[in-house]
């Protein structure tokens, strides 16, 4: 930091020195970009705070919310909370099931496979390697997978959309690429201590691949919550106790009209209803956000490619 | 990497493997015995989830018999044996209804790869220009924030705001129109389904060439402001060659990605709204897939949605090898 604010300055005095002067043009493209960004960052914000001031807004009075509320009232989130939106809290509880699997099994199976494919000695590598790259060129397509999710009875049950995410081969790559770069002697000092082969990898090489975890960790959470591609296949749309978050709440988005019949509260206020229960949902991601914001502050390199 | 440098390395690993091939395998397993066995959960997952429905292609070969057992909740070897071979659905897929779902798919994907993606480096470029680092990823943290809500909340978050009554932006418009609706009107939803995906992913596209671009050498900045060269030709010139790369790498994937447009969001755009109307009109390919092979409808067939992604496939597999073989002619650089 030092170094570079230094270099600044004698740029700066030979810049003076050479009476080199900023470009006219500069300027106007420095102001249009800062005006771009700008626009940018309001149509980002505006948008999502304008839908989710309905969740804060009396349902009862005025809608015409801006990125406010017009009158401050919690009735539509006590709704959800009510447990009155059915299925909301049990297919939240599936996403959550489905989030935590995923995660936890996918990322210590590719990682475990990971950790021998890092040898440089390991037998059939090349093989190996092929084995698992050519899933990612070549996938099945829709039909195959659905058939064989028939097959094995798993149509209408979460366990079909966990089973079909575990295999996660960009993962593996990472912790691949991630593992080659330990030194050998760690590993080896812990051998010549007595672990064996299982401890030597979870005690001392998942500690040193932690950031990598945590970025493969982080991409699968926001993936498998957010997504409902694989629900779209597996589940079908009267299947309520089998949904996750997501898709239960594209259903509610694209169905509601039949759904709120019987519920005279849930059909006059659907929009701050529909807005809460959105917000219920993004919560968990609020959450890990911090971690995004650490990702990019620390300059975003895990497992991207420098130019 | 140079050629040099790769002759370099295999005359380094020749002197060390003087033995035979199964000689290194042979010693190689002795080494690595203990750990050896990591390998099976993550390859018996990928042999049972990814290679067996490989063989699902054998599908796109059936008659329409296979469908009927299919659908009669026979099990597949046995639907497979009750039907007979023929190659006259390759003949059936390409269908109007087909051909327009392919056009919409490269449609949707070429405009995109000529807006959004040229959007994300544009955008590191623009925030690579702040002086105040701070200021930069605070705009960045608050540009990647769509990226991480699901395509309902986005979708439903932007209906909300062209809605007329609810809206801020529908309410303005409605001002102006005299109360005219903006709705998924025919001729808006290519426009629209574009804006909603540069709208989520531009910002975090973004980041991996905004880290790219701080990793350039500040001196030749300094030097070409010396020589005169302004903020455009500085960007044009210099930060674009800079992360040729990246750029390189991120084309590549997306052209393999070409006749796929995402399920969930054109299932979603197109479920909301009054879209009943012109519902196939808008059909992209995974949807048209999805419809012959889940759909509740009465065209559900499995051996023509095989057909068609048997075809997907080999379409995205010729896109890949063609975008990397563009990328190493003109940037120098591609995936392998």
């Amino acid at each position: 930091m030092k170094n570079e604010k230094k270099l600044s300055m004698s740029y700066y005095a030979i810049r003076r020195r050479n009476k080199v002067k900023q470009p006219v043009v500069d300027y106007f493209i420095h102001g249009v970009s800062l005006f771009l960004l700008f626009f940018l960052v309001v149509i980002t914000l505006v948008p999502l705070l304008n839908y989710f001031s309905l969740a804060f807004n009396d349902p009862n009075f005025n809608q015409s919310v801006t990125v406010f509320p017009v009158r401050w009232d919690l009735s539509s989130l006590a709704y959800i909370f009510s447990s009155k939106y059915s299925g909301f809290w049990r297919s939240f509880l599936n996403s959550v099931i489905i989030t935590l699997v995923v995660t936890i099994v996918s990322n210590l199976v590719e990682a475990m496979a990971a950790y021998p494919l890092s040898k440089a000695s390991c037998p059939f590598k090349g093989g190996i390697m092929m084995f698992f790259v050519i899933t990612m060129l070549f996938s099945a397509g829709t039909v195959p997978i659905y058939l064989l999710m028939r097959t094995f009875n798993l149509l209408d049950n979460i366990w079909s959309i966990i089973l079909i995410s575990i295999s996660n081969v960009g993962n593996l790559l990472f912790y691949k690429n991630f593992f080659e770069n330990i030194p050998k002697e760690v590993e080896e000092a812990a051998i010549i201590d007595g672990a064996g082969a299982l401890r030597t990898f979870f005690n001392v090489v998942v500690p040193m691949a932690l950031p990598v975890f945590g970025s493969c960790c982080f991409f699968s959470i926001v993936g498998m919550w957010n997504g409902y591609g694989a629900a779209l296949i597996f589940i079908k749309s009267s299947a309520e106790s089998q949904m996750p978050l997501a898709y239960y709440l594209y259903i509610r988005m694209t169905q509601d009209a039949t759904a709120t019949m019987y519920d005279t509260f849930l059909q006059t206020h659907q929009d701050n209803i529909q807005a809460a229960s959105l917000l219920i949902s993004i919560i968990p991601i609020l959450a890990i956000y911090p971690y995004v914001i650490k990702y990019i502050k620390g300059g975003a390199t895990i497992g991207s490619v420098k130019g | 990497m140079t050629s040099a440098t790769h002759a370099l390395k295999r005359s380094a690993k020749e002197n060390v493997y003087k033995k035979g091939f199964w000689q290194r395998q042979k010693e190689g397993f002795q080494k690595n015995k203990g750990i050896l066995w990591f390998i099976i959960p993550a390859a018996a997952f990928t042999i049972v989830f990814s290679y067996i429905p490989m063989f699902g292609v054998t599908f796109a070969f059936k008659d329409t018999l296979f469908d009927k057992a299919m659908r009669s909740n026979a099990n597949i070897l046995g639907a497979l044996a009750y039907s007979n071979w023929t190659l006259d659905t390759f003949g059936s897929i390409f269908n109007d209804t087909f051909f327009v779902a392919l056009s919409n798919s490269l449609i949707i994907n070429l405009i995109k790869l000529f807006l959004v993606f040229p959007l994300s480096i544009i955008l590191a470029i623009q925030l690579s220009e702040i002086k105040s680092q701070k200021l930069a990823k605070l705009i960045l943290i608050i540009l990647c924030i769509p990226n991480f809500l699901s395509w309902t909340v986005v979708i439903k978050v932007w209906t909300n705001f062209f809605d007329p009554e609810i809206g801020m932006l529908g309410r303005w418009l409605s001002g102006l129109t005299n109360g005219e609706h903006i709705t998924y009107y025919e001729a808006s939803f290519k426009p629209l389904f574009i804006f909603y995906a540069a709208w989520k992913g531009a910002g975090w596209g973004s980041i991996l060439y905004y880290a790219a671009i701080t990793g350039i050498d500040k001196s030749y900045y300094e030097s070409a402001t010396l020589d005169g060269a302004n903020k455009f030709q500085k960007a044009l010139y210099l930060t674009i060659p800079s992360i040729g790369g990246t750029i390189a790498l991120m084309l590549v994937l997306n052209i393999s990605g070409f006749t796929g447009v995402g399920l969930e969001q054109v299932k979603l755009m197109l479920d909301t709204g009054n879209a009943s109307a012109y519902y196939q009109t808008q059909w992209t390919l995974d949807l048209y897939i999805w419809e012959l092979s889940i759909g509740q409808g009465a065209g559900v067939s499995y051996v023509q949605a095989a057909a068609v992604g048997v075809f997907n496939g080999f379409v995205s597999l010729f896109l890949m090898l063609l975008g990397n073989a563009i990328t190493t002619k003109t940037l120098h650089r591609g995936l392998w």
